[in-house]
């Protein structure tokens, strides 16, 4: 973890594509949300945010190997009132917009599991966002602001 | 925080199986509990009370596996009976909106009872 020019905090980590390192990335996360001014609730939410996040790029993008890596950055504002994390990989093309909305009730009704993960991850951040760089490399990012954004452009309502 | 995960398992009246489960459920451990229901369905069991208490994280992979199993219990005329999750826990089935799908039980008799 270091500081950075403006007073805040960056913290990367480059871990293997395979899901017994998903604790890893949550003490990571943990550890720069707890300087943040987030409260409890929404520190631990942000946490399994990022941790859905990662799962749903371990588990789609490298479908048939496992031996790629994701990097992770993570940046805490000066005044510990945004996060910021930015998930690199180089797998599979995943864009999370191209998941629908969920009925939780159809997905019970059908024992369906997927899209919750992508659901929780719009549901607690304030900006979900993905840019896709063919052949080369997949970048998620999530920032979740202290209160809320009061302005969300561009995000689709529901 | 570690990893550890383990699910003890115990037979209580009417034939309802009830499962502890300790540690993280995320999607490195799902599976073992997803095994551990498939092994009461393969008994003939769909009673199932699985107890949070000792839970103290679970992301989308741990609650699909709830969302997969109840059907099967329902459909043999049985349930799913989530007892005492944590806070934390109990957050992320709120979020999910399974708060209002699942029997939630505060305690065991009440867990026992809801069959």
């Amino acid at each position: 973890m270091e500081r950075i020019g403006n007073g805040g905090v960056r913290h990367t980590l480059m871990v293997p594509s395979d899901t017994q390192h998903l604790a890893e990335v949550r003490e990571a996360v943990q550890s720069v949300v707890s300087q943040s001014a987030f409260p409890a609730r929404d520190a631990r939410l942000i946490v399994l945010a990022v941790d859905e996040a990662v799962t749903n790029i371990m588990e789609h993008a490298y479908e048939e190997k496992r031996k790629d890596h994701l990097d992770i950055e993570m940046v805490l504002a000066a005044d510990a009132a945004k996060f910021e994390v930015v998930i690199r990989d180089s797998g599979k093309r995943f864009n999370p917009d191209e998941i629908q909305g969920l009925d939780i009730e159809e997905h019970v009704r059908e024992g369906r599991k997927n899209g919750l993960g992508i659901f929780l991850m719009r549901k607690i951040m304030d900006e979900v966002s993905y840019k896709f760089k063919q052949g080369v490399q997949n970048e998620l990012r999530m920032i979740k602001y202290v209160g809320g954004k009061t302005e969300k452009p561009g995000r689709p309502a529901g | 925080m570690s990893n550890e995960f383990s699910i003890g398992r115990q037979n209580a009246p009417n034939g309802v199986a009830i499962l502890g489960v300790k540690g993280f459920l995320d999607a490195h451990t799902f599976e073992q509990l997803e095994e551990a229901i498939d092994g009461l369905f393969a008994e003939g069991i769909f009673r199932i009370v699985v107890d949070l208490a000792g839970v103290d994280y679970i992301s989308s992979a741990g609650a699909g596996v709830f969302i997969g199993a109840l059907s099967q219990c329902t459909e043999h005329s049985g349930n799913i009976i989530l007892l005492r999750p944590t806070e934390s826990v109990q957050e992320v089935f709120d979020l999910l909106g399974l708060s209002q799908i699942f029997t939630i039980a505060k305690d065991p008799n009440a867990a026992l009872a809801a069959f």
